[in-house]
């Protein structure tokens, strides 16, 4: 088992380069680069220009920026961003932790609701219920985030339209005042439970696709082990439904779902997607794509290479966690 | 008579005709429940979107300036008495409002314009090349101007949206299966490449010259004096006599141009970096990446003179998928096409653009699937039988391998297809894919967001896109679920 990991780990080193180099060389396929757009402005003049190419080391090859990034980021540096003139993590850090809201709510909701779901639905094949939430499915896994989220928006306009007063906030992160006050005064609970609130439809924007797809893959599950022999076997010898249920049929059945846990892992570190553009919530999303915009090297370059170095991992721990809960599978 | 009827029944059921993997499957697929309403809706929708010209009453690009966002017409089929009458629209016209001073749109009904079935209109040409001015809808008011025919409504250019949903069609349904189809060619080329070649070691070099450490061999063996040469002792010249004993000679010379041009190109590649590196850096970061540089330039040298490395072709396009799929896809998605959409490009360079960056982040996981699947086909006795019959390898792969994949391959393009209309609109909408004036659906879709949210809730009619794209792909999912009970046996229950 040792042996197995130290070579997955090992395995991991030219993978990351491999993908870091890539996304560098992507970068390099924007025209011009950063400076081209102070190049523009005449408040700026050539030789000036020229130093700040030089002071952000964009006049050397590509491969020596690469290779310059890449010893800053064995060090834990990340680099300089250049639109916001700060460390790469100063900027990254503050929106991590706003989409991290986001994720790890999005995360529980699909959990708490998709797992009980799918387990009714298949203990109720072909049930009213169980052909409800299949369709419910379809439609949840159908529905592109961006759209959605323009529903929600939608929703909350038509909803404050009607009752007189916001019911849910309409985008955003969080409001300027609580009660009258401004934002920061208010006591730490008040202003969680302002986020919070902000936070309700982006959630569930986010999580409905992981919903859908969660609970087909746990309805499925639940289908294949309920036909096992061991599942016939258990109920000839005259166990209670309820225990073959819960310890024979659904313990098995969580295996894989336990297991996809390692892939949350660069999810949380990721931001949330679509939802952050459409429904103004200041998370890494929009963050990454102005950076883009804008050719900001290292921003995209740092949050790629978190992502990176976090899925590797994940998979790794993903592929030790079914090792650990299902026997069956044993590694060399 | 009743002792005749049982023999009856033998002869009949004897007589039936044995049903085929495929006929079972098409069985199979039609006892979907939603099957045929998916594959009834997605025709439905292609035929739409091929005769875009044809349904829609004004052409993809044309704008009324003066008509941004105006809602929908509405379409009478009463007259003001209520008896019923020919569909007919009325004049809208702009005011502004003389208290809120926004911009309104209001009907003028002093003139009832008709709407006519299959008129002449604007002119256009069928499947790009065909003549033709026939619309569906429409009139002679419609071409003069003087009213509107804007079913659902219009964008921030004043273009009718019911005809620019049919042109976005066009772009939106058809990226999807393209998209697959190269991904597809991708994927099934190098992961039966990657499973068929697994195990067999290729050389990416081969070093000119004996390597020192070797030991001589005894003078009494015949071949010694071959091996303990100089030269023809080398990894290189081994290559020759091994590739003039199997008379494949060209094959060899081609492959030792790329790898001395590859070894060429990565130590100068090393070298510059080098260079460069050392000339910023000082301190113990300097001496580190002397180190490091001038040892990868060391061993790169060492492995062209002296050395042999040969590596699996399944390990190096494994290895690529792993990078790959090491960037979240949306990640590689975004950067990719936003890198690319800041030149200026034609429209349709820029979807054949948006369609390579879809294929290209997508053939990895397709690439490891049919891997898998051909190292256990090229293992059946029906391979094995095609070698013995003395087949090449390309017709052992193309005629008896990769057919066997045929049924996976039909479900996996039908699930892979809504994942790529999906991406598209997705990054048409953050602005990233499809450009103006084309139009697909994720960018009439981003129109909705334009002008911040009160304006959402005044323009409803501009989330009309999103619906489409829910549709397809809603229909394209149900399509690959009754494919794919249809085409996987094991998938039956």
């Amino acid at each position: 088992m040792t042996a197995y990991i130290l070579r997955r780990f090992l395995h991991l080193i030219p993978t990351f380069l491999g993908a870091t180099f890539l996304a560098f060389l992507v970068i390099q396929l924007a025209p011009g680069d950063f400076i081209t757009r102070l190049e523009l402005d005449p408040s700026y003049d050539r030789s000036q220009i020229e130093n700040f190419r030089r002071l952000f080391g964009l006049d050397q090859p590509f491969t020596v920026q690469y290779a310059k990034w890449l010893s800053g980021f064995l060090k834990g540096y990340l680099g300089l961003s250049l639109s916001y003139q700060t460390d790469v993590w100063s900027v990254l850090k503050p929106r991590i932790l706003n989409s991290m809201v986001l994720v790890v709510a999005s995360v529980l909701f699909i959990y708490v609701v998709s797992i009980p779901i799918g387990i009714y639905s298949a203990l109720r094949q072909y049930s009213w219920g169980d052909r409800f939430w299949t369709t419910f499915a379809f439609f949840g896994l159908a529905v592109p985030n961006f759209f959605f989220a323009l529903l929600m928006l939608y929703f909350a306009l038509w909803l404050k339209d009607i009752v007189g007063h916001e019911v849910f906030p309409i985008g955003g992160m969080r409001s300027l005042y609580i009660d009258g006050a401004d934002f920061f005064e208010a006591p730490k609970w008040k202003q969680w439970l302002n986020i919070l609130w902000h936070a309700v439809l982006p959630v569930i924007v986010a999580g409905t696709a992981g919903t859908a797809g969660l609970m087909r893959v746990m309805r499925t599950q639940m289908l294949e082990t309920k036909m096992q022999d061991y599942v016939r076997t258990a109920r000839a010898k005259g166990l209670a439904e309820r225990v073959v249920i819960y310890k024979h049929i659904l313990r098995n059945a969580v295996i894989p779902i336990v297991a996809s846990i390692g892939f949350l892992l660069p999810e949380l570190f990721g931001g949330a997607g679509f939802v952050e553009i459409v429904m103004a919530w200041p998370g890494l999303t929009p963050l990454i794509l102005d950076a883009i915009f804008s050719i900001d090297v290292y921003i995209i370059m740092g949050s790629i290479s978190i992502s990176v170095v976090l899925l590797m991992i994940g998979n790794l721990l993903s592929d030790l966690l079914l090792a650990w809960v299902d026997p069956r599978i044993r590694y060399r | 008579m009743p002792d005749v009827q049982p023999t009856n029944d033998l002869r009949e059921g004897l007589g039936e005709q044995s049903q085929s993997y495929w006929q079972k499957a098409w069985i199979r697929f039609r006892r979907h429940p939603f099957s045929r309403w998916a594959g009834g809706v997605l025709l439905l929708l292609y035929v739409l979107a091929l005769f875009a010209d044809f349904v829609g009453p004004y052409p993809e690009a044309k704008s009324f300036r003066k008509l941004q966002f105006v809602p929908p017409t509405a379409v009478h089929f009463k007259t003001e008495d209520g008896r019923w009458t020919r569909p007919y629209v009325c004049k809208v016209e702009r005011t502004r409002n003389p208290r809120t001073f926004k911009l309104e749109f209001n009907e003028n009904c002093e003139k009832k314009y008709t709407v006519h079935f299959f008129v002449h209109g604007y002119p256009y040409k069928f499947l790009g090349f065909i003549p033709m001015d026939l619309h569906l809808m429409g009139g002679p008011w419609l071409t003069e101007e003087e009213a509107y025919l804007f079913l659902w409504g219009t964008d921030d250019f004043g273009r009718d949206l019911f005809s620019r949903i049919w042109f976005g069609a066009r772009i939106s349904l058809t990226i999807g299966i393209l998209a697959s189809i190269i991904a597809l060619i991708l994927g099934i080329t190098f992961g039966s490449i990657s499973g068929f070649y697994a195990g067999q070691a290729v050389h990416i070099v081969r070093g000119v010259f004996r390597p020192p450490q070797k030991r001589a061999e005894e003078a009494g063996d015949p071949q010694a004096q071959l091996h303990n040469g100089f030269f023809s002792g080398g990894a290189l010249a081994e290559g020759w006599r091994e590739a003039r004993r199997d008379r494949r000679l060209p094959a060899f010379l081609l492959g030792l141009v790329l790898q001395y041009a590859f070894w060429f190109a990565a130590m100068t590649v090393v070298w510059t970096t080098m260079q460069g590196f050392l000339s910023i850096t000082q301190g113990v970061e300097r001496y580190l990446a002397f180190a490091v540089f001038g040892g990868l330039l060391a061993a790169m040298a060492w492995m062209v003179l002296f050395g042999r490395l040969a590596v699996d072709v399944d390990d190096l396009i494994m290895r690529t998928t792993e990078i790959l799929a090491a960037i979240p896809g949306l990640f590689l998605l975004i950067i990719l096409s936003g890198m690319l959409a800041q030149y200026d490009l034609p429209s349709s360079t820029r979807f054949l653009l948006v369609l390579a960056i879809l294929a290209f982040v997508g053939w990895g996981g397709l690439a490891r699937n049919i891997r898998g699947f051909v190292l256990q086909l090229r293992e059946m006795e029906y391979a094995q039988a095609a070698r013995a019959l003395g087949a090449g390898d390309a017709r052992i792969l193309f005629r008896h391998i990769v057919p066997g994949t045929l049924g996976y391959l039909i479900v996996v393009v039908s699930l892979a297809i809504p994942g790529y209309i999906l991406a598209e609109s997705g990054l048409s909408f953050l602005g990233l894919g499809i450009q103006d004036p084309s139009s697909s659906w994720g960018l009439l879709l981003s129109k909705a967001q334009q002008g911040g949210m009160v304006a959402l809730k005044s323009r409803p009619w501009l989330f009309l896109p999103g619906f489409f794209i829910f549709v397809s792909i809603l229909a394209y999912n149900y399509l690959g679920d009754a494919l794919r009970d249809a085409l996987d046996p094991r998938a039956e229950h």
